[in-house]
């Protein structure tokens, strides 16, 4: 982000406010306002088309890339920070918002130099500080043990629980604020699936997480907020127990306790 | 929640594991009945029949508890479908404890109708005609998932022990002019204490039904201490 903004607190915190968002004359979110607390693990669900990735994507500014969508009212704070601002550059937004995928997508190198790559882009070059990196970012992410015999060996022979792992990885290293998570264990094995939500669980001391998804087990195991959004709307937004145990909103617990979906 | 749920086999399993709580509560209410019944008319049949008639509800109880945990295996309800199950497993443990009562009461009621006629049974009538009704509510706050009428029965109990205390007294006061009938005495005595307790279960299910209704849990509230005064000091606490 732009250095030369104000001065935010350092807490991480996104703030979501009066968000329009449309694909070509199609509004796709409509009048969100989400305040998301930093150190904390907020989950999106809701049904397929109901703008939950759209609103991720917003947050680091991917549909930037597609010609047609835009914000068409309100914005998106992180810090205090405005993130639409003109003076905004994407690609240090984007190093302070990394984005773990639904499928992992591993550079076609070997392990070190997956985690490696966006620490070199930042221009360190010195091998024992790169060194030192990558092992943190492996480390952190719970996959040393794993691959500390064969760093040098391509990351496409790493399992898929562990090649996500390593996207993780990858995101950490560059030491982002806030990391969002579209779907991210949805190709994963349940033990799979286990490591990478006691990642989770490890990684919010550090990082504010975003994670979509569409197992309301997961989004009741790992969350500590849950927001549920349907045809663009958010219609509830509460801690995670209460949404579970007494939601406020009849639309939610129809969905939750699978009314339709 | 009435609208259907996109797998069939959960609503069916659901509406399966209501129903089965409803056919225990009526055992466990005609249990009670007919050792009522037995004890206010001398019927020796009709208390054996309590007594043989309770591995029913011990079963329904077991087939409950199994019922609820296939289905949070198998569909991880959450919210009020989860409150449901629960409450349900809560609900035929309470009947099951009632059923108890009632083979207790029977029991007793055997006894009492292999002496003289005791005059005094007459008492219980009015304890059980109460509890019946508490226990008639229980179970609509359970089906309709009513807080308000679940949250009421803990009042409406006080009525019952005081009734109960009532007739501990004067049951006691004829121990000790009576000597010879003291046996059949304690036997009442011990009825009337199983009609109270009928009335604390009823009470729990009440709980219960206002935790499935409004998620609220009531339980133990009389015994948490009241929150301290605003701007009060240690020393505006009475001795």
């Amino acid at each position: 982000m732009d250095a030369n903004s104000q001065q935010p607190p350092d807490n991480a915190s996104v703030s979501v406010q009066h968000l329009d968002f449309c694909y070509g004359s199609s509004l796709a979110l409509k009048n969100i306002e989400l305040e998301i607390p930093a150190h904390q693990v907020t989950a999106f669900i809701g049904p397929s088309g109901c703008g939950k990735s759209t609103l991720l994507r917003c947050i680091n500014r991917m549909n930037d890339e597609i010609p047609s969508a835009k914000i068409t009212r309100g914005g998106i704070q992180i810090d205090g920070v405005d993130i639409y601002q003109p003076s905004i550059d994407v690609v240090k937004l984007r190093r302070e918002v990394g984005m773990v995928f639904q499928k992992s997508n591993p550079f076609p190198r070997s392990i070190y130099e997956n985690v490696a790559y966006g620490l070199r882009l930042r221009g360190l070059r010195d091998k024992a500080s790169l060194n030192a990196a990558v092992e943190e970012a492996l480390v952190a992410s719970a996959l040393w043990d794993e691959v500390k015999d064969r760093l040098h060996e391509s990351a496409l022979g790493l399992s898929g629980g562990q090649q996500q792992r390593l996207c993780i990885a990858r995101t950490i290293a560059v030491k982002p604020k806030v990391i969002l998570m579209d779907e991210p264990c949805s190709a994963l094995d349940p033990i799979a699936t286990a490591k990478v939500e006691n990642l989770i669980w490890d990684l919010k001391n550090d990082y504010t997480i975003i994670i979509v998804t569409h197992s309301m087990q997961q989004a009741s195991r790992v969350s500590d907020n849950t927001a549920f959004f349907y045809l663009g709307e958010l219609i509830e937004y509460s801690d995670t127990a209460q949404i579970f145990r007494n939601p406020s909103v009849r639309k939610t617990e129809e969905y939750i306790s699978g009314r339709f979906g | 929640m009435t609208s259907h749920h996109i797998l069939r086999e959960f609503d069916k399993g659901m509406v399966s594991l209501k129903s089965d709580v409803l056919l225990m509560a009526s055992l466990a209410r005609q249990n009670l009945e007919r050792a009522m019944r037995s004890l206010l008319e001398r019927d020796l049949d009709l208390a054996r029949s309590v007594i043989a008639d309770d591995s029913d509800v011990d079963d329904l109880e077991r087939k409950i508890d199994q019922a609820g945990i296939d289905i949070m295996v198998r569909f991880h309800p959450v919210a009020s479908d989860l409150r449901l199950v629960i409450t349900s497993m809560k609900m035929a443990h309470n009947l099951e404890r009632i059923s108890d009562h009632a083979v207790n009461i029977a029991k007793r009621s055997k006894k009492i109708c292999k002496s003289f006629p005791l005059d005094e049974v007459g008492l219980a009538e009015p304890l059980y005609s109460l509890a019946s009704k508490l226990l008639r509510d229980a179970l609509m706050a359970y089906t309709d998932a009513n807080a308000e009428l679940g949250e009421g029965l803990k009042v409406r109990d006080r009525e019952l022990d005081r009734m109960h205390k009532q007739m501990i007294t004067t049951l006691s006061g004829r121990l000790e002019t009576s000597p010879g009938r003291s046996e059949n005495l304690l036997h009442l005595i011990f009825v009337a204490r199983s009609i109270e307790r009928i009335g604390d279960l009823a009470v729990n299910m009440g709980e219960d039904s206002v935790y499935l209704g409004d998620a609220r849990d009531i339980r133990h509230e009389h015994s948490k201490p009241s929150p301290a005064p605003q701007g009060g000091s240690e020393s505006d606490t009475p001795a």
